[in-house]
């Protein structure tokens, strides 16, 4: 069984279709870049995956549960196992790093409050800002925010993580501390689907990639396969174009 | 002006500033509420709250405060609804004072960034969850230098409410110059008691305002 699967996927904005009809499964700890050009509807099709976007047509299995819009507590509990890191961190800047951390378990899950700090200070020093604790999102780097944002995420103990271009909105010095935690996730054998523009990370880190153009899956296969030997011209003259 | 009747005239005009802060305070308060609920509802999906929503606000932002106290106190007794002034005044305040609310609060909620509605949903958090614990907290610090000038307005305002027989301030400053012939201290108290509240009311705001610019 596949922990993520769509079937037909298909989503529009207005008279401007996205992407149409597509099929995507993801294995349990498998590891799924995609790439692409701007506009390829690739981040469209992430953000379907735990429904922030609507997909016009079609259907998204979490765990073999399918997401109904008509179900929306039902649809909850299946979101809450796949956790989610934005560009734009989207910290809640009025909460602690701590406070970051612990709050949906709690608001969500009904934790305690106990148990989750326990928790949290563990994940907290796994992305390296034990120092942070007590800090606002707005005395902290970019990377040290996209940090938190992960740690944010997993403190919900999710099965599946999705990545949205999470090291886009970062200085290029900074890029490296996050990939380097998104690294450490992927080795612990979390599942995760990551659309980055870092093809270093990819080549490293996937399992397997996803080429994305115009709304269609152009090319798919092993790092190993597609970034030595891509079989399409259109994936060949993308690859080409990145130094 | 004569010290004398400065003295004479202060406790009378004292205690009328005390009821005008009373119906301040309550309006105010009734007034978020009410404009909390507006807001909600105007930022609903359903059509049909979103109208009656609007309706209310159309309604009392568009026709004048003193308008909606006669009716109020001197309208409706003809179809047999009767108020105090004292409930009419607070009636027709916070109806007043919710419509002008609902509009900051709607403004403020919509000044939160999007991405905070997608963090939660992501998290799996409820509608309400989603309100209470990240975006009013947010929107609250948005909002309150907005809400800090609808207070002090709310306050000078209440001296329509003399209109409809409520003895505040204002009424009482009228009372007593009509009785003594002697407006210049009447107003002049008047005048500093208004400046007093207006004070202490900017102070807690701006207090608040640095309170919450910790982060």
């Amino acid at each position: 069984m596949y922990i993520i699967e769509t079937k037909n996927l298909t989503k529009k904005f207005g008279s401007l279709t996205v992407f149409e009809g597509l099929n995507v499964a993801v294995k349990k700890g498998e590891v799924l870049v995609i790439i692409g050009p701007s506009g390829s509807g690739k981040s469209t099709f992430l953000r379907c995956l735990n429904h922030l976007e609507e997909p016009d047509k079609g259907e998204v299995f979490i765990e073999g549960e399918k997401l109904n819009v008509k179900n929306k507590k039902h649809m909850r509990n299946t979101i809450e196992k796949v956790g989610m890191v934005f560009q734009n961190f989207n910290l809640f800047p009025h909460m602690t790093v701590l406070q970051n951390v612990m709050e949906a378990p709690i608001t969500v899950k009904h934790e305690s409050k106990a148990e989750v700090l326990k928790r949290a200070e563990v994940i907290i020093e796994k992305v390296g800002l034990k120092e942070k604790l007590k800090n606002y999102p707005s005395k902290l780097s970019g990377g040290q925010k996209q940090r938190v944002a992960i740690a944010r995420a997993l403190a919900m103990t999710p099965d599946i993580m999705l990545f949205d271009e999470p090291t886009s909105a970062l200085d290029p010095e900074l890029v490296g501390e996050v990939l380097g935690v998104m690294r450490d996730l992927a080795k612990e054998g979390m599942t995760m689907v990551v659309v980055t523009h870092e093809m270093g990370f990819a080549k490293e880190v996937a399992d397997r990639v996803i080429f994305m153009d115009g709304g269609k899956i152009v090319e798919e296969g092993t790092p190993e396969e597609f970034f030595t030997s891509p079989k399409k011209q259109r994936t060949k003259e993308f690859l080409n174009k990145i130094p | 002006m004569d010290i004398n009747i400065l003295r004479d005239m202060f406790p009378v005009l004292l205690k009328g500033s005390l009821i005008t802060l009373e119906l301040t305070l309550i309006s105010v308060v009734l007034g978020s509420l009410l404009g909390m609920v507006t807001a909600l509802l105007k930022l609903s999906k359903n059509k049909l709250v979103v109208t009656v929503a609007g309706f209310y606000t159309w309604l009392f932002r568009g026709t004048p405060m003193l308008l909606q106290l006669f009716v109020l106190y001197y309208g409706l007794p003809y179809i047999g609804i009767k108020f105090t002034p004292f409930q009419a005044a607070v009636i027709g305040l916070s109806l007043n004072s919710g419509a002008y609310m609902g509009e900051i609060i709607r403004g403020g909620i919509l000044s939160v960034d999007k991405g905070q509605f997608e963090a939660c949903k992501s998290l799996g958090f409820t509608y309400f969850h989603t309100m209470k614990r990240v975006i009013l907290p947010q929107t609250f610090k948005i909002i309150i230098p907005s809400v800090g000038n609808e207070f002090i307005t709310m306050l000078k305002d209440t001296s329509l409410v003399s209109t409809i027989a409520m003895v505040e301030i204002m009424r009482s400053a009228q009372l007593l110059y009509a009785s003594s012939f002697r407006p210049m201290e009447a107003f002049f108290i008047t005048g500093c008691l208004y400046l007093f509240m207006t004070t202490i009311f900017t102070t807690v705001f701006s207090y608040y305002e640095k309170r919450l610019s910790v982060y």
